[in-house]
């Protein structure tokens, strides 16, 4: 008897929980839905979410992605924003996969103090040499044109302290055997690092790139002290010039807050699977 | 020492090189320079002039009321968040912590803001805060009007602009979280979760007794990343409420910042980002030393 009633109560508490998820996505994801939806608005239609102004075409429009595309100059914008990340990613990668490799496999007198110095800036929050960092870029000419300054706003975000940790986590995980079997084999430190252990610790490379291309596609403090030349915003400047600077046209900014969520969303799928994969290992222990 | 060890430790400096050189270039160097800035009265538009007054800017800064509000409204701002958004990001992966395919929307959902950015999305909520203006009103106070709340101005009360900035933070950032502790769930043993079902524990004694106790590192991880993302709190004060009203939701960061262009005081400013960089150093030991004690 109480078999089928408990399978009873577990089908109704299943039904509570199915109907309880979907009204608490549905609460989460109303930002996100509001926020495509008023891009297609009309001005004066955006905070009107009744039936008769949802049905009336009048009410829809297309024309704030031109206006916003115009108005913040998205072309150049994401131009920056994509070179941006891509660099600081690849850049990034090499330094501190070459680090974290020498770190885990290459001992020599005082690596291991080194290693630990590189440990404690892991804590370094970057607001704290925003500045100084700034008057740097500007001693090395980082700051004027286009080039010159997507190097500013790229190199010294490439190196990472924590980066170059959790990667020589990842080396030291890897079975010595493999090495010292291509040792014999005649192979060289190089061919080592970039034809054994580099392929062998893909996912974490992975890890790496996906916490890269989170950070930096937000980034804000860095690029609105470097990139005063219109040439050289990003898109999150450009969005924060149409938010602050008159006239502000709600339409046009959600445009740009779309455009400008667009090419981390394509990437979506692959961030998140590799998010899952990552902390494990990680820094937790 | 082998051939190879031989050969790899010559080799070893130029693997080094590349990532240390940059390092050593933007932020080693900018640390001495803060550091030396903080202890002299540099001015933004003529730094090579500047001279040497001791801890002045630092006794200068506990003395200054705006600095004490910025600090302790970034203080009130994790202790709203740390909490809150650890135990929030912790029921979400116990809620989606289940093999069903349908399951992965879910977390797909809660993960979503996570990947728009904070800059978008503090905008956003801009306009989701909107008290009723013109007509216009914005979502949220449409929402709490359903249950019979007043229209509020969030962004502008001196006393909701900063849980205001925390709620849509914790939004945001929770689906970060919930993902390290999916993959903290991983690591519970299904032997002693099946051991405590035979012995007849409830759901919640398991989650108590089993659960929570295998998550422990994942909790110290959590806590102590929050911790120190809510220090760095710029974003949303600087686009949501340029620190107003009255100063409420003025942030440390946000504090360095104007003093350095907007009052162009350098030495000031450098000697608050050390005292910050003490605090977050603080903050992390004392949670490691926290954490590591509970455990013997």
């Amino acid at each position: 008897m109480s078999g089928r009633r408990r399978d009873h109560i577990t089908r109704w508490a299943e039904a509570l929980l199915g109907s309880a998820s979907v009204v608490v996505a549905l609460l989460f994801l109303a930002p996100l839905l509001w926020t495509l939806i008023g891009s297609f608005r009309v001005e004066e239609a955006i905070f009107r979410l009744d039936a008769a102004s949802l049905i009336d075409p009048r009410m829809w429009t297309i024309e704030n992605y031109g206006d916003a595309w115009r108005r913040a100059s998205l072309g150049p914008a994401l131009a920056v924003s994509i070179g941006q990340v891509a660099l600081i990613v690849a850049g990034g990668l090499l330094v501190n996969s070459l680090a974290a490799y020498a770190f885990a496999r290459l001992q020599f007198r005082g690596s291991d103090a080194l290693f630990a110095a590189v440990v404690m800036l892991i804590i370094l929050p970057v607001e704290v040499i925003a500045v100084p960092m700034f008057f740097t870029a500007r001693d090395l000419g980082l700051t004027g044109g286009l080039g010159p300054a997507l190097a500013g706003l790229t190199l010294p975000f490439m190196a990472k302290a924590f980066n170059i940790y959790f990667l020589r986590q990842h080396f030291l995980n890897l079975p010595r055997q493999i090495e010292e079997a291509a040792v014999l084999d005649g192979a060289r430190v190089w061919a080592q690092y970039w034809r054994i252990a580099l392929p062998s610790i893909k996912p974490a490379l992975a890890t790496v790139v996906v916490l890269d291309v989170l950070t930096h596609w937000g980034d804000f403090l860095w690029p609105l002290l470097i990139g005063t030349r219109e040439e050289t915003r990003t898109v999150q400047i450009g969005l924060a010039n149409l938010f602050t600077q008159p006239p502000v046209q709600w339409g046009d900014i959600l445009a740009c807050a779309v455009i400008a969520t667009l090419p981390v969303l394509v990437m979506f799928r692959w961030l998140q699977r590799y998010i899952v994969a990552t902390q494990v290992h990680t820094g937790i222990k | 020492m082998t051939a190879w060890e031989k050969q790899a430790s010559r080799r070893a400096i130029w693997f080094l090189l590349p990532a240390l050189g940059m390092l050593a270039v933007f932020v080693a160097w900018p640390l001495i320079r803060a550091a030396w800035w903080s202890v002299t009265d540099a001015d933004l538009l003529a730094t090579d002039d500047a001279h040497w007054i001791g801890a002045e800017n630092y006794s200068d800064l506990l003395r200054d009321p705006r600095f004490r509000h910025a600090f302790l409204n970034t203080a009130l701002f994790a202790i709203l968040i740390v909490p809150l958004q650890t135990l929030l990001a912790m029921v979400l992966a116990l809620w989606v912590n289940r093999p069903e395919p349908a399951w992965r929307w879910l977390r797909t959902v809660f993960f979503l803001p996570v990947v728009v950015s904070l800059p978008v999305l503090a905008v956003v909520w801009t306009l989701l805060y909107q008290p009723e203006q013109a007509g216009e009103t914005g979502l949220i106070n449409r929402l709490t009007s359903v249950f019979g709340f007043a229209d509020r101005a969030w962004l502008r009360d001196p006393s909701l602009a900063l849980p205001a900035l925390a709620a849509m933070s914790i939004w945001q950032g929770v689906g970060l979280q919930m993902m390290v502790f999916l993959a903290g769930l991983q690591g519970v043993s299904r032997e002693q979760l099946e051991a405590a079902q035979l012995d007849g524990a409830s759901a919640w004694q398991r989650l108590v007794h089993v659960v929570i106790p295998s998550l422990r590192n994942t909790i110290a991880f959590v806590v102590t990343v929050t911790t120190i993302l809510a220090f760095r709190l710029f974003v949303q004060p600087y686009l949501m409420t340029r620190g107003g009203p009255d100063d409420r939701t003025l942030s440390l960061v946000q504090y360095m910042y104007e003093t350095t262009f907007l009052n162009l005081e350098l030495g000031r400013a450098c000697a608050a980002a050390l005292l910050f960089l003490t605090w977050v150093g603080f903050l992390t030991w004392l949670q490691r030393t926290l954490f590591n004690e509970e455990k013997s």
